[in-house]
């Protein structure tokens, strides 16, 4: 799931401050279970828009923002955008771009992209990946360093760990030693003795 | 015969080493005053490189300053300000101007300094830096291309000194089977602990310098107590600072009691005073490892 958090109204309205006549796309994917971009939150976003004096010409919600088929597959589920003079993406930064590939207008985005995370137990989960392109995530017994400690390190934790907590935000597992404990759990902790090379970047 | 740090390394002499910092500025001469007092004291001065996330003039530029001046130093470099490239540039550059030890570390994270905000790089970690350090000595770069002249440094890593933490026990292991020189350690009250750790790694054969921070108040104990990794400073010290009248000289006599003892337990000590070397020479005949 790609986490987002959305930008409070005033920032988007200062966005779209020379627009007007949008169209609202939202996404039913991880926008949708964030609840900043499903159908609620696109409705409350149109009248919003219209409260605040802009026109908006339309809205829609595409299966996946990021799985934008073409200009014509959005026309299809509203003609409407076909007046639009600017587009309001509520979805992540994949979704705007995949929104921008097939429109004529300037895109706006509801939202910051903070990171590809997970909901595991009902709980939300920051930072599971990085999208390397190369991904080693089994020597670490299913948690990835490269994204969970802070500093990325592959070979063992910084000196900095205070008692199994990260020295950049003590409210936060130092990656390490979860990795630490899953492998003891899993009975693999002969993992860590490997030597890793650093990550190859430039390559993807 | 004029020995070396490494010589002295490869010796049975007790090593001292000390930590100094670079000036935050372009003006030298007090940093290097603070120098002058361990002259002839101390065997290598380990110079910080932006120790803290806290931005100084470069570890590379004042170990040259040190050198000029008649010191021996041993250049931190950490992890944190540059990729590959930039590690390999400032290696290569170091020993041009005659640097032949360094000490490498991950580094602390820059949000806990003053550019709280800047990139952090971790392109390498410190293994992975030791080995492109190996691959220096060996005449390559990291990407295997042959050097014009490589490198033969003596190249230390640090460790904490929990001998009940297996990840930091993996870590020192991978570093030794890396190519680390010799290992310097996070400070070291705890004289049980530490000798457990040295049983612990003793099958890796690795020269160990203690780490040695004299206390300067019960303030400072308490602080590093809570707030610094792999510091435990045991209640029957804190006690004594608890008690003691002259602080400053309770610590002392502290330090120089822990070095009585680290002198059967370790190849050497690594002095790291919070503040100025005003006190060293003054611990180091305390703790007879200095003559009048």
């Amino acid at each position: 799931m790609i986490i987002t958090s959305e930008k409070p109204f005033e920032k988007i309205l200062a966005l779209l401050k020379n627009e007007d006549n949008m169209f609202v796309i939202g996404c039913n994917v991880c926008a949708a279970k964030l609840r900043i971009g499903g159908e609620p939150e696109v409705l409350e976003m149109c009248r919003k828009l219209e409260d605040s004096g802009k026109h908006v010409v339309g809205w829609v919600l595409p299966t996946a923002a990021c799985s934008i088929r073409s200009f014509e597959s959005l026309v299809e589920k509203n003609e409407k955008i076909t007046d639009a003079c600017c587009i309001l993406v509520m979805a992540c930064g994949s979704g705007v771009s995949s929104v921008a590939n097939v429109v004529d207008v300037p895109v706006y985005c509801s939202s910051d992209t903070i990171s590809l995370g997970c909901s595991s137990g009902g709980k939300l989960i920051s930072n599971q990946c990085i999208m390397c392109g190369n991904c080693i995530i089994d020597k670490f017994g299913g948690i990835c360093p490269k994204s969970q400690c802070s500093k990325g390190l592959l070979n063992g934790p910084c000196g900095g760990n205070v008692e199994g907590m990260c020295e950049i935000d003590r409210l936060k597992d130092c990656a390490w030693t979860l990795i630490y404990e899953r492998l003891k759990k899993i009975e693999r902790l002969d993992l860590l003795y490997i030597v890793h090379p650093p990550q190859e970047h430039g390559f993807k | 015969m004029h020995l070396n740090f490494r010589d002295k390394l490869n010796s049975s002499k007790f090593l001292i080493t000390a930590e100094i910092s670079p000036p935050k500025g372009t003006n030298f001469s007090a940093s290097l005053e603070n120098a002058s007092q361990l002259k002839g004291v101390v065997d290598a001065l380990n110079v910080t490189d932006n120790q803290c996330s806290i931005m100084h003039m470069s570890s590379l530029a004042f170990s040259k300053l040190l050198l000029d001046d008649g010191h021996e130093p041993i250049m931190q470099l950490t992890c944190r300000d540059r990729n590959r490239l930039g590690l390999q540039s400032d290696l290569l550059g170091a020993y041009a101007f005659g640097i032949r030890n360094i000490c490498l570390m991950t580094g602390d994270f820059p949000s806990c300094g003053d550019h709280p905000s800047s990139k952090p790089v971790y392109d390498l970690d410190s293994v992975q830096l030791l080995q492109l350090v190996r691959k220096l000595d060996a005449g390559v770069d990291f990407a295997g291309n042959k050097l014009n002249g490589g490198t033969s440094f003596c190249t230390g890593a640090v460790s904490g000194i929990n001998p009940s933490n297996p990840l930091q026990l993996i870590k020192l292991e991978k570093k030794v089977n890396c190519g680390a020189d010799f290992i310097q350690t996070q400070a070291v009250f705890d004289l049980g602990m530490f000798e457990e750790f040295m049983e612990a790694i003793n099958h890796l054969g690795v020269p160990v310098i203690a780490g040695l921070i004299p206390l300067k108040s019960l303030g400072m104990a308490e602080f590093m107590n809570r707030n610094i990794s792999g510091i435990s400073v045991p209640e029957k010290i804190i006690s004594r600072m608890r008690k003691a009248s002259n602080p400053v000289e309770e610590g002392l006599s502290i330090a120089s009691e822990t070095i009585s003892e680290l002198v059967k337990l370790s190849r050497g000590i690594h002095i790291m005073p919070i503040g100025s070397h005003r006190n060293t020479p003054k611990l180091l005949y305390m703790a007879r490892l200095l003559r009048k």
